[in-house]
């Protein structure tokens, strides 16, 4: 490989002025100018704007996403029931608090299993986990520290499998949870912690 | 119009988080013909380019709340490019770029100059593509799309040192393969 001479390099760095170069090294920085013009100025293809756009349109009007925004987002909702519908609507209400505790169990799917997030955020004033599970979409599955003693817990349902997650603490600090086994980098440059969920009934 | 003006990168990023999605055409607009030529320049090929950039602009979309800084959104804009052009080169098994699109035609209408630039151009491709993929995207980097070394390291992860070694041999490989070809 040609070597260049370092001033040539330093002046391509704007460490040294361009007129600081005797003409023969000058000429090699303009050919490498020159080349990296001519790279520059050449046309780049097709817009790929509207193919973006129009992705991120059918992403946000998908039948789940439009069911997921319905369910979270508030609606009125007027009851209007029969006195006698209501007292049958009461009875149920205390038989299902009389039943055993056990009944509120998840019922879980054949490919499904629980996944538990602890994580120690001691002064925190909230903890989320956001991941592949829920599109990294925050506000979906916060943490409690019922005791205040710093350490924040979440048990949900998750498919089996394995998932990249990481916690979001006051909705501004990305942190990967460090107890995890596994870590992968991601697309930015970040590590995310990933989880293995295993189905209760494998 | 040029979309260079306008709301600032992080009044739009606040505009989408905020559900304004139509907003995000904005960042798209701004910054996809830097982000194409790079990433054409990287894959040597402007249809695979075109992929990598809309499937990056899209996973930008649906991550921006994690764009820590979003008065650094090119950078981290190109950093997502960058890294689906390795995954794209990985796939390909080798570093080698394909020049598989045809080269710019010339218009009928061009005079002579044009015509060479043309031709100069094919060359300086073909130059740039018998360059190893990390010196291709040091010097694209750096002397195409004109960042500093501290803002290639935000984009690759990369050291500044190791950058600055990068570009001064990827310069004297393009010089040699420019050589060659003259």
């Amino acid at each position: 490989m040609n070597s260049i001479d370092p001033r040539v390099h330093q002046a391509l760095d704007g460490e040294i002025p361009r007129e600081a170069l005797p003409p023969a090294l000058r000429r090699v920085a303009e050919r490498l100018e020159s080349a990296a013009a001519l790279l520059a100025a050449a046309p780049e293809g097709r817009s790929v704007a509207d193919r973006v756009l129009a992705r991120l349109h059918r992403h946000a009007h998908s039948p789940v996403r439009r069911l997921a925004r319905w369910l979270t987002a508030p609606h009125p909702v007027t009851l209007r029931i029969r006195p006698v519908w209501s007292l049958a609507l009461a009875a149920s209400l205390v038989l299902l608090m009389l039943l055993p505790e056990e009944r509120s169990t998840p019922v879980l799917g054949e490919h499904e299993g629980i996944a538990q997030f602890v994580a120690r955020f001691p002064g925190a004033h909230s903890v989320q986990v956001v991941g592949s599970f829920n599109d990294w979409r925050t506000g979906t599955i916060p943490l409690e520290d019922r005791d205040g003693d710093g350490v924040w817990r979440a048990v949900v349902v998750l498919p089996a499998g394995a998932h990249e997650y990481m916690f979001v603490v006051d909705d501004e600090r990305w942190v990967p949870d460090y107890s995890a086994n596994r870590f992968v980098e991601d697309d930015f440059g970040r590590e995310n912690s990933v989880l293995i969920v295993r189905p209760v009934k494998g | 119009m040029d979309v260079r003006e306008g709301p600032s990168d992080a009044e739009v990023v606040a505009r989408v988080l905020g559900g304004d999605r139509e907003a995000f055409g904005l960042i798209v607009r701004r910054y996809e013909s830097g982000l194409l030529r790079f990433a054409t320049r990287v894959l040597g090929g402007r249809d695979a380019a075109a992929d990598a950039v809309a499937e990056s602009l899209v996973r930008a979309y649906r991550h921006l709340a994690s764009c820590r800084d979003p008065t650094r959104l090119r950078t981290w804009l190109y950093r997502i490019v960058a890294n689906r052009c390795k995954s794209h080169l990985a796939r390909r098994a080798t570093g080698d770029v394909s020049l598989d699109d045809a080269p710019p035609i010339a218009d009928p209408t061009d005079n002579e100059a044009a015509l060479e630039r043309v031709e100069q151009l094919a060359v300086v491709e073909q130059a740039l593509a018998t360059l190893s993929s990390e010196k291709r995207e040091a010097f694209v980097l750096k002397h195409v799309e004109g960042m500093s070394y501290q803002e290639m390291a935000a984009v690759t992860g990369e050291r500044i040192p190791t950058l600055k070694m990068r570009v001064h041999r990827a310069r004297e490989a393009l010089l040699k393969a420019l050589e060659d070809r003259s």
